[in-house]
């Protein structure tokens, strides 16, 4: 079943997955928008210029890290091949451009995030997919009835836990009533998200190490997670003259 | 939840997840077999080139080598030999080094020799008769390139064809 899904969405076809998920989660999100007082017409057009930033900004941010190549191959700058791609780039250039049309449309910032919830939440559904359709953020050997056998070793599936971890977070702020702090729904699925990514990642097998020693993906798990309940903290005690919201209340 | 009571959850979580951090540092059963992926040792072949010479490629530790599998009737293929073999012609001097494994066991081997004079190709071309190296490589589709190190470990893995820059980019990234 694993090798037949991982034989049909091979890379680069796993970038399929990616973009059923972005159909999806615009879909989703579109349909939720009013009741985060946010237009789907303008959540819908803030997703496209997101996502054409995104595009663009992580092949121009590429070709500025590896000027040389690109002078010596200028025609390589329009090359259809995903691999010409930096995704800090592009999430850095897609935060930015929504920021600006946010602004300019008068957007929310809270309200805005909350109606992109559900768009973040099936792409973290996507994306543990096609890490197992490539292969990659593959688990540690393992001995457990369970383990997948992958790069020549049987070993945790983490991919599947991970795609696993996102829908049951999905289902959750997809089933959360509305709170009266614009908010806490983002910062809910941000720190689930935060949460399973640290806790998942004792089972990774691909780790890059911080200090030598401690898995880099994890440091950076519980920095985010800190962060968001850092903020959810603040936006709940801003609640506290506006009443009780229902988010991890 | 009452705020303070939440507060101390907020903190015990965080206080939980720096000790999962701490257990889950320097695991013991870290991997060290080898794979056709990025951050494994690549696994070793030994396969005859076009001209009749042997290759092997545990012999080319402390080399940049670029494992590039490909067949005559595949389009991607076609598109991205002129790239490879401008890139070959500029950096093998510095030490890089590319076998052009063609997978000849889905392939005509007839049409191996003609298709490297087309494109004058000048690195070896190795011919995978039995499959050996695809089957080894986990072949899913071609051309499949693997960008190995002076160490002998997969830096970069690229499914489909390469641009110039892409090379480029790899191959001076592994040489610095």
């Amino acid at each position: 079943m694993i090798e037949l899904f991982r034989s049909l969405f091979t890379p680069p076809r796993h970038l399929i997955l990616l973009v059923a998920a972005v159909w999806l989660g615009q879909s989703l999100a579109e349909k939720r928008a009013a009741r985060h007082q946010v237009s789907a017409e303008a959540l819908g057009n803030l997703i496209f210029y997101g996502l054409v930033a995104f595009i663009l900004g992580g092949r121009l941010y590429y070709a500025l890290s590896h000027l040389a190549a690109f002078v010596k191959s200028p025609l390589s700058l329009f090359d259809i091949g995903v691999s010409l791609f930096d995704p800090f780039g592009g999430g850095v250039a897609a935060v930015l451009t929504m920021l600006v049309y946010g602004r300019r449309q008068k957007l929310e910032l809270w309200n805005t995030l909350d109606a992109l919830t559900p768009f973040l939440a099936v792409l973290a559904v996507a994306l543990g997919l096609s890490h197992l359709a490539a292969g990659t953020a593959y688990g540690r050997p393992t001995d457990l009835p369970w383990a997948i056998p992958l790069w020549n070793a049987d070993r945790h599936p983490t991919q599947i836990y991970e795609s696993l971890a996102a829908l049951l977070t999905f289902g959750l702020v997809w089933t959360l009533k509305p709170t009266p702090r614009p908010g806490l729904l983002f910062l809910t699925f941000i720190a689930l998200t935060a949460g399973w990514q640290l806790f998942l990642g004792a089972y990774r097998g691909d780790a890059s190490l911080f200090m030598e020693k401690f898995p880099l993906d994890q440091v950076g798990a519980w920095a985010v997670l800190a962060v968001s309940l850092g903020l959810y903290e603040w936006r709940r005690s801003r609640d506290q003259q506006a009443g009780d919201g229902n988010v991890l209340s | 939840m009452q705020p303070t009571l939440r507060r101390i959850l907020f903190i015990v979580i965080l206080i939980a997840g720096l000790a999962w951090i701490g257990i889950s540092a320097n695991p013991a059963d870290s991997d060290t077999a080898a794979a056709p992926q990025v951050g494994f040792s690549a696994p070793d072949f030994s396969l005859q080139s076009l001209d009749g010479q042997s290759y092997r490629l545990s012999d080319l530790h402390g080399q940049v080598v670029l494992v590039n599998l490909w067949a005559t009737w595949c389009p991607p293929c076609r598109a991205e030999m002129p790239a490879i073999q401008k890139v070959y012609a500029e950096y093998q001097d510095q030490g890089l080094v590319v076998l052009g494994i063609n997978s000849t066991v889905q392939d005509e081997l007839s049409a191996v020799a003609p298709f490297v004079a087309d494109y004058g190709l000048t690195f070896p071309i190795l011919l995978d008769e039995t499959g050996q190296v695809s089957s080894t490589y986990q072949l899913r589709s071609l051309p499949s390139s693997y960008f190995i190190d002076r160490e002998g470990v997969i830096r970069y893995v690229v499914s489909g064809p390469m641009s110039e820059a892409l090379l480029y980019a790899r191959i001076e990234e592994l040489l610095k």
